[in-house]
């Protein structure tokens, strides 16, 4: 399951919104690949083990076959922290570890500073889409190496992102419209440090609270229910499965590692086909679902790119495909009138 | 290392989308993170304006390692 990251997606754009399609998804697939953005919904979090949460760097490597996912039972998730944090802001992310450490039982640690601020800045594409940048790059990367030396296996960051609380577009975001302007940096974040280190990585933003706002749109009510974005994150990268390079020299995954052949279906918002992952389904012969409720900023769709998918118009109709194709239907025995499939 | 954004039409040719993406972000830098955001149908001309294939232009949206 693919909703990509910083298009404004009706569904899966906000906070974790995606998330009961992605449960839906889960139980109609037995096991379903999907990334953070899908999954995070800051304070909020759902553990399934049918799901494998992997970041989108990880995710268009697997889907391209160039990695294997090894499914884990725990991981130990190192996290890096932005120097650029204020110290009370620092203190409360502290403490979210703490309390995850003393209430779910996970395995954090250990904790790394950047040598210094990363600093953060926010764009936006032609397309309309949000994209970001990172001032100090190396800083991120050699934190990270730190923190892998140090026996992490999943690598949580923790970047101070700009604060913009009078800004149109987070009072648009707010109220259930536009782009997540943070998004596309956060997703900058993580490809850099997955793609260096090859372990899994997701981020959680840093900012000062928000003021009350009675008109927040339940969508992105669940960013605003705590005071830091890491609880999902630090649960979510607590049972990522593992990054198995593959290739001709490289060593044989082990036994139950989830390789891209075994992808039944990528179901996908109908607008943006362009990503690698759908890209590579694509070339594959892999059924790719398109679902048309989902809107978002762009149009990349099967018509404008000359593809051809399989049409849901919601996810519970795109969960009764993935049924039915584990069930080896043919999609097209469930449609009238039925297209000739036989020519004399 | 810096990253930096990049955005660019190409017109596409004959064959596996992925692999023309990547050959033309391949002259800008290494890719760290790109979709395809728009497409435009061109129009056809000559024979094939009335029933040939029509050509598509993609615009891509990528953040560079340079």
């Amino acid at each position: 399951m693919v909703i990509p990251t910083g298009i404004g997606c009706r569904i899966g754009g906000f906070a974790g919104d995606g998330l009961p399609s992605a449960r839906l998804l889960a139980a109609a697939s037995g096991c379903l690949i999907t990334h953070p953005n899908v999954m995070n919904g800051a304070a909020l979090y759902w553990s399934d083990p049918r799901i494998h949460y992997v970041e989108g760097w990880a995710l268009d490597r697997f889907a391209a076959g160039d990695l294997a996912l090894v499914p884990c039972r725990s991981q130990t998730v190192g996290v890096l922290l932005d120097a650029g944090m204020e110290p009370e802001l620092r203190l409360r992310h502290l403490q979210v570890i703490d309390a995850c450490r003393a209430t779910l039982g996970l395995r954090i640690g250990p904790i790394v500073t950047t040598d210094e601020p990363l600093q953060v800045s926010l764009s936006q594409g032609p397309s309309g889409s949000s994209w970001g940048r990172l001032g100090r790059p190396q800083a991120l990367l050699e934190a990270g190496e730190c923190l892998r030396q140090a026996g992490a296996t999943a690598i949580a960051v923790v970047a101070r992102f700009p604060d913009d609380p009078l800004s149109g577009a987070l009072a648009d975001y707010r109220q259930g419209a536009g782009v997540d302007a943070l998004a596309g940096a956060e997703a900058v974040i993580s490809h850099l440090l997955g793609r260096h280190l090859g372990l899994p990585c997701a981020h959680a933003p840093a900012l000062a609270p928000l003021p009350l706002d009675p008109a927040l749109d339940p969508r992105a009510a669940a960013e605003e229910i705590g005071t830091t974005f890491l609880p999902c994150v630090l649960v979510g990268l607590s049972r990522a499965p593992g990054l198995w390079p593959l290739g001709p020299s490289a060593e044989r995954p082990p036994e139950g590692a989830l390789r891209s052949e075994q992808i039944g279906a990528i179901v996908v918002p109908a607008g943006a086909l362009g990503g690698e992952a759908v890209l590579c389904g694509l070339e594959r012969g892999v059924p790719v679902i398109a679902v048309e409720e989902n809107v978002s900023v762009l149009e990349v769709t099967a018509e404008r790119l000359g593809v051809e998918v399989l049409r849901a118009v919601s996810y519970a109709e795109a969960a009764g495909w993935v049924l039915a194709l584990r069930e080896g239907l043919d999609p097209q025995a469930l449609r009238r009138p039925l297209r000739l499939g036989v020519q004399a | 290392m810096r990253l930096e954004p990049l955005h660019l039409w190409f017109e596409l040719g004959p064959g596996p989308l992925r692999s023309q993406v990547l050959a033309a972000l391949a002259r800008h830098g290494d890719p760290l993170r790109w979709a395809i955001t728009a497409v435009e149908t061109l129009e056809a001309t000559g024979a094939a304006a009335t029933d040939g294939p029509k050509g598509r232009r993609v615009r891509v949206e990528a953040v560079l390692l340079r």
